[in-house]
């Protein structure tokens, strides 16, 4: 178990730091930076709630109300920008 | 120490306790709604946002993302510890993710302090009144946060055996929050 929260983290910090270098891109719309740095925001997002928080022990209505939640927030913030 | 068998399946127990996660979905829903109104502010006034944006320290704020990731971790490992009777797994977590949380609010202070100095307050234009208003309450869960760990590190210390498992779960759970509005939050501040 301790193993597979420290897989997490690994994965957690790899997906900051390509949040981080994403902002320095260059891309053709802004639209697509944003797009690609909700994304790798939303993967974090739900592998804190699935991993650390142990979402996935949960029956599989929280388990749907976070997902469709954070694809309600990048939607949201995609539409609106 | 209290632990119990509980089957996280049933709608009404999950890991945390219902009432902790009707507390984090409208949490989240909160922030989102925010973060939405932020994103449509940005779209109205596009070079006030940027010009604004470039005088964050994006560095300062992804050390700080990093922190509260670590600080989970051990949060994690700390409820996985107290679940298999290993105390001194569980204190160890409990004090390393608070080491995280202060580190993080120390860090957090030096941001402000920079902005403060630079006479960049709430009314200074519409990208720093969501700054405020967004980091600020987040830094409140996150104080909140620390008392609750705080909290329980201490009965973990003194009466480990009146300490439920239950109890550090739901602690867990919504030092887990801040992490999750911190990592929403963080790119639509910091870097779009």
């Amino acid at each position: 178990m301790k193993n597979n929260l420290f897989y997490t983290l690994a994965l957690l910090f790899f997906l900051t730091i390509a949040n981080a270098l994403v902002s320095n891109f260059s891309f053709a719309t802004k639209i697509t930076a944003v797009a690609l740095l909700m994304l790798l925001a939303a993967a974090k997002f739900l592998l804190v709630a699935f991993r650390f928080m142990e979402l996935h022990k949960a029956h599989g209505f929280w388990k749907a109300a976070m997902i469709v939640l954070v694809a309600l927030i990048v939607s949201g913030v995609l539409i609106a920008i | 120490m209290s632990s119990s068998s509980v089957n996280y399946k049933n709608f009404f127990y999950p890991p945390g306790g219902i009432l902790l996660w009707i507390i984090i979905l409208v949490e989240v829903i909160t922030f989102g709604f925010a973060l939405v109104a932020l994103a449509y502010n940005n779209h109205l006034e596009p070079e006030i946002f940027a010009s604004s944006r470039g005088m964050l320290n994006t560095h300062l704020a992804t050390l700080n993302t990093l922190l509260l990731l670590v600080s989970g971790y051990f949060m994690a490992d700390a409820v996985h510890g107290f679940r298999a009777n290993n105390l001194k797994k569980a204190k160890t977590g409990f004090s390393m993710a608070m080491v995280g949380g202060l580190l993080f609010v120390g860090i957090k202070s030096v941001e402000y302090y920079g902005k403060i100095s630079m006479d960049i307050g709430l009314t200074t234009n519409t990208f720093f009144t969501y700054y405020w208003l967004l980091t600020g309450f987040h830094l409140v869960h996150v104080l909140i946060g620390l008392v609750i760990l705080l909290v329980l590190r201490s009965d973990l210390k003194k009466k480990p055996e009146a300490l439920k498992l239950e109890d550090v779960e739901a602690g867990a759970a919504f030092w887990h929050l801040c992490d999750l509005i911190w990592l929403v939050l963080f790119p639509m501040l910091y870097l779009i």
